[in-house]
């Protein structure tokens, strides 16, 4: 059974937490504590490209990091989506709320 | 018992192919979800992009059944995932007592923001009604049912939408 993992990187400069397998209401709140932590303390890039579901509790942290991040000025992005997870994201109807990117360059 | 009443099809057709359906017995528990995703990684009969929409949806219904709808007979839940030429239908079959407020949830699509726990709720029906082509629920005497339909969608389709009109939603905090 796939697990989540999630791991913090340098790549180019930036500080990129790296995620990988299933974002769902069993595996969520590692993702929740690490992605708030990472967005009070400053730019937040999140790699999403091995990410193998993303429900809508995971769909909740990254609203409520963008909130967060909003309201002490630091960005959030979301690097090189999977498939399924951009499909997580569209399916909320508001899909076009979070800020994608595909290279680091964009950030 | 399960299977006294077939799930509607996108369409009445043929009714599936053999091969082309597979059932899950679910202990209702928050690692449920885990167990759906392997099994619904596991059916070769579908497409990659229906594996997505059926696995995203999937999850919603298994978390808000085994979240708020708890405790429900026998402790478990049989799921079945069936693929026609019309379709595909995703299946829960469960006794609740608590269906008529699941039920009630299911009806009100609108997503709020709860600030005393910072969560937003009601994303996950949203997500299911636009992920699938149609969802019914079905309280019975024995058993509960939810069911969900898909649209066919073949590999390399590079519209995730395709065949799906998904609304763009205001969002409400209170």
């Amino acid at each position: 059974m796939t697990q989540l993992d999630i791991s913090l990187k340098n790549e180019e400069g930036h500080e990129v937490l790296a995620v990988s397998g299933p974002v769902n209401s069993y595996t969520f709140t590692e993702f929740q504590e690490k992605v708030y932590k990472a967005i009070k303390a400053g730019d937040t890039v999140i790699d999403m490209s091995k990410v193998t579901t993303l429900s809508s509790a995971g769909i909740g942290v990254l609203m409520a990091a963008l909130d967060d991040g909003e309201a002490a000025g630091h960005k959030l992005a979301v690097l090189r989506p999977s498939e399924i997870v951009v499909l997580a994201m569209d399916s909320t109807g508001f899909g076009d709320r979070f800020p994608v990117i595909q290279t680091l360059k964009e950030f | 018992m399960l299977a006294a009443e077939e799930e509607p099809g996108p369409e009445a057709d043929e009714g599936p192919r053999p091969g082309s359906r597979a059932t899950q017995i679910l202990v209702a528990s928050a690692e449920a979800v885990m167990s759906l995703e392997a099994f619904i990684d596991g059916l070769d009969f579908l497409a990659r992009r229906e594996r997505y929409r059926i696995k995203l949806a999937g999850d919603e219904i298994l978390d808000n059944l085994v979240r708020h709808s708890a405790p429900l007979a026998g402790g478990s839940l049989s799921v079945r995932v069936s693929r026609r030429r019309s379709g595909i239908a995703l299946s829960f079959f469960f006794r609740s007592p608590k269906f008529a407020a699941f039920a009630a949830r299911c009806s009100d699509p609108e997503p709020l923001f709860d600030a005393t726990h910072r969560r937003w709720r009601g994303i996950g029906m949203v997500m299911c009604r636009n992920l699938s082509h149609s969802m019914k629920l079905r309280p019975g005497r024995f058993v509960d049912r939810i069911f969900l339909t898909f649209l066919l969608e073949p590999d390399g389709d590079d519209d995730a939408r395709s065949g799906h009109d998904i609304p763009r939603l205001s969002l409400i905090e209170k």
